[in-house]
């Protein structure tokens, strides 16, 4: 049973003068608990299959159900109720917000899902996840502070801290050199593995493909035919 | 609200740059708001100590109290309609002391009622004059008065038209203006009911016939009303100037689901921090200015209208930040994506 379907999904982009279809009929299902790798040429459509499939963005036809309910029948409210409950976001860059700290980032998360955790259930929570990235020893340091990478595992934490069902990471390792970028999909793989969290993540770069239970070959607004 | 401090206590400078003028530019508007009250109080306090009623003047003297004169006949009717009205006149003039020097008076006559009873050969005077050097039993003369008036007491703060009032008993107020006619007509109450051949007054409508009243708070008013104008701009272009640097910042909280209105709160939140703490220190200091300010220099702010006035600068700064905050509504969770960041 997939967590997540794309039926039929269509994106067209409309400019004064032209118009251009990136997504052309993408049919696809996630299963739960696995890593899934959009993967393919620039312009190839899959950051805009991602960012629709997390809702982010409208699709212009097609159906995203997401554990059984249509996320593209949903208004604007519900899907951000969705997203922040039950997505975690990872992006290319940290986007951490620069005046709170590591363990601040993560509380913020907290509350956006409105979590009714207890305060010490809240403090193990962060402790663990943040110990899992090796962030612990930084948890009063400001974004300013830390390095690339260790913004990254921050950011990564913060995506996953409040237990969602679903990761989304688009290009999550694009601004880290190959040794940290290997770091951070093994702590993608680990969390995936340890918290039973489904990932959904674009990447253009080989060697982050094994770490993929499936990987999805895009190419021109379509689902290509070299799928793992 | 924790968010909101925080990025405050982050990034001070900003904060405080705009505390400051949030601070000065209340300060100016509670200051020229008190010079404003105390002129009208310097202006008018004879009037603006009675109670809230209804004055009656000639209608031919088309608001012009001078050139206002109720006869037997008039007062006659007035009476009879509402048997507690109080009748007084006013004129301009001047008393001359005892070391020979001019000071100008407003003359106040009355019927016993509305103002302090006079003797003949006495007079009341505010107690302005008393730093002139006028002392009891002093006697003043006037050129169109045989005799003279012996200062029998002073009253608190009795001024009209910017002058002390020297309140006189009826046969000296005749003997000098050749009249035996009252000038205006007053009945406490809003019910006060109309008689032919009178125009009837509000207390405020009757203030701005006293020359230059109008003008002078016209003018003072103007100014505290383009300064609160100023301030609520002032909110909107340094929140908008905030909100373009944290447009990426409210795109991906947004994105990770943060809800517009969780960032409408904290924007709203930084605005009730700065202005209630510039608030509480230009009230403080305006009161502070109040006590060590020069009598010479009318200045009035009661705790109420100080308050009023903070109300006020809440509710602009809330109205300014919410019309910059509506960029926060638009921001579109992939147009900050689509960007670098921290």
């Amino acid at each position: 049973m997939p967590i997540l379907s794309v039926d039929g999904l269509e994106k067209t982009f409309s400019s004064a003068n032209r118009e251009e279809k990136v997504l052309k009929g993408i049919n696809l299902e996630i299963t739960k608990g696995e890593i899934t790798a959009l993967t393919g040429a620039s312009g190839s459509g899959k950051s805009t299959l991602l960012t629709i499939a997390a809702g982010l963005q409208k699709s212009t036809a097609g159906t995203i159900i997401f554990q059984n309910e249509a996320l593209t029948d949903m208004n604007t409210r519900q899907v951000q109720a969705i997203r922040a409950k039950k997505f975690g976001f990872v992006f290319q860059h940290a986007h951490l917000v620069p005046f709170l700290t590591v363990q601040e980032q993560l509380e913020l998360m907290m509350d956006t899902a409105e979590l009714k955790w207890s305060k010490d259930r809240r403090k193990e929570e962060i402790r663990s996840i943040l110990d899992l990235v090796d962030m612990w020893g930084h948890r009063d340091s400001y974004p300013g502070t830390l390095s690339g990478g260790e913004k990254q595992r921050v950011a990564i934490a913060r995506a996953v801290v409040h237990k969602p069902e679903m990761l989304f990471a688009d290009e999550p390792t694009a601004s880290l050199d190959s040794k940290r970028s290997m770091e951070v999909m093994k702590l993608l793989r680990t969390l995936s593995r340890e918290r039973n969290i489904t990932v959904l993540m674009v990447t253009h770069e080989e060697e982050t493909l094994e770490y993929a239970d499936t990987i999805v070959q895009m190419k021109d607004g379509v689902i290509g035919k070299g799928l793992v | 609200m924790k968010m909101a401090w925080k990025e405050m206590v982050k990034f001070k400078t900003r904060y405080v740059i705009l505390g400051s003028i949030i601070f000065l530019i209340s300060l100016l508007t509670m200051i020229i708001a008190g010079l404003a009250n105390g002129l009208s109080y310097d202006n008018a306090s004879l009037i603006k100590d009675i109670p809230e009623g209804t004055f009656y003047m000639e209608a031919e003297a088309e608001g012009l109290y001078n050139f206002s004169g109720l006869n037997e006949k008039n007062r006659a009717e007035i009476k009879e309609a509402v048997p507690e009205v109080a009748f007084f006149s006013i004129q301009m003039g001047e008393l001359e002391s005892e070391d020979g020097k001019r000071h100008g008076v407003a003359f106040v006559n009355s019927d016993g009622s509305l103002f302090p009873r006079v003797k003949e050969g006495e007079t009341i005077v505010d107690d302005s004059l008393m730093e002139s050097a006028i002392k009891e039993d002093e006697g003043l003369t006037n050129r169109l008065l045989d005799g003279e008036l012996k200062v029998d007491t002073f009253v608190e703060q009795q001024k009209f038209s910017h002058s002390p009032v020297a309140f006189v008993d009826r046969a000296d107020f005749d003997e000098m203006y050749r009249t035996d006619e009252y000038q205006i007509a007053f009945v406490e109450g809003e019910d006060a009911p109309a008689v032919a051949g009178l125009e009837r007054y509000t207390n405020d409508e009757f203030m701005n016939t006293i020359p230059s009243y109008s003008a002078e708070q016209l003018s003072l008013n103007m100014i505290v009303v383009f300064l609160f104008i100023i301030s609520g701009m002032l909110f909107a272009i340094f929140f908008y100037m905030i909100n373009v640097q944290k447009i990426a910042m409210y795109g991906i909280l947004k994105a990770v689901g943060v809800k517009t209105a969780t960032l409408f709160r904290m924007m709203w939140a930084q605005m009730a921090i700065i202005t209630t703490i510039s608030l509480i220190l230009s009230v403080g200091l305006s009161q502070l200015l109040a006590l060590i300010m020069p009598s010479t220099m009318p200045f009035m702010l009661t705790a109420g209208s100080a308050s009023m006035m903070s109300l006020v600068f809440i509710i602009i700064g809330f109205v300014g930040s919410s019309v910059s905050g509506i960029q926060i509504s638009r921001v579109e969770p992939m147009q900050a994506i689509n960007q670098g960041g921290v």
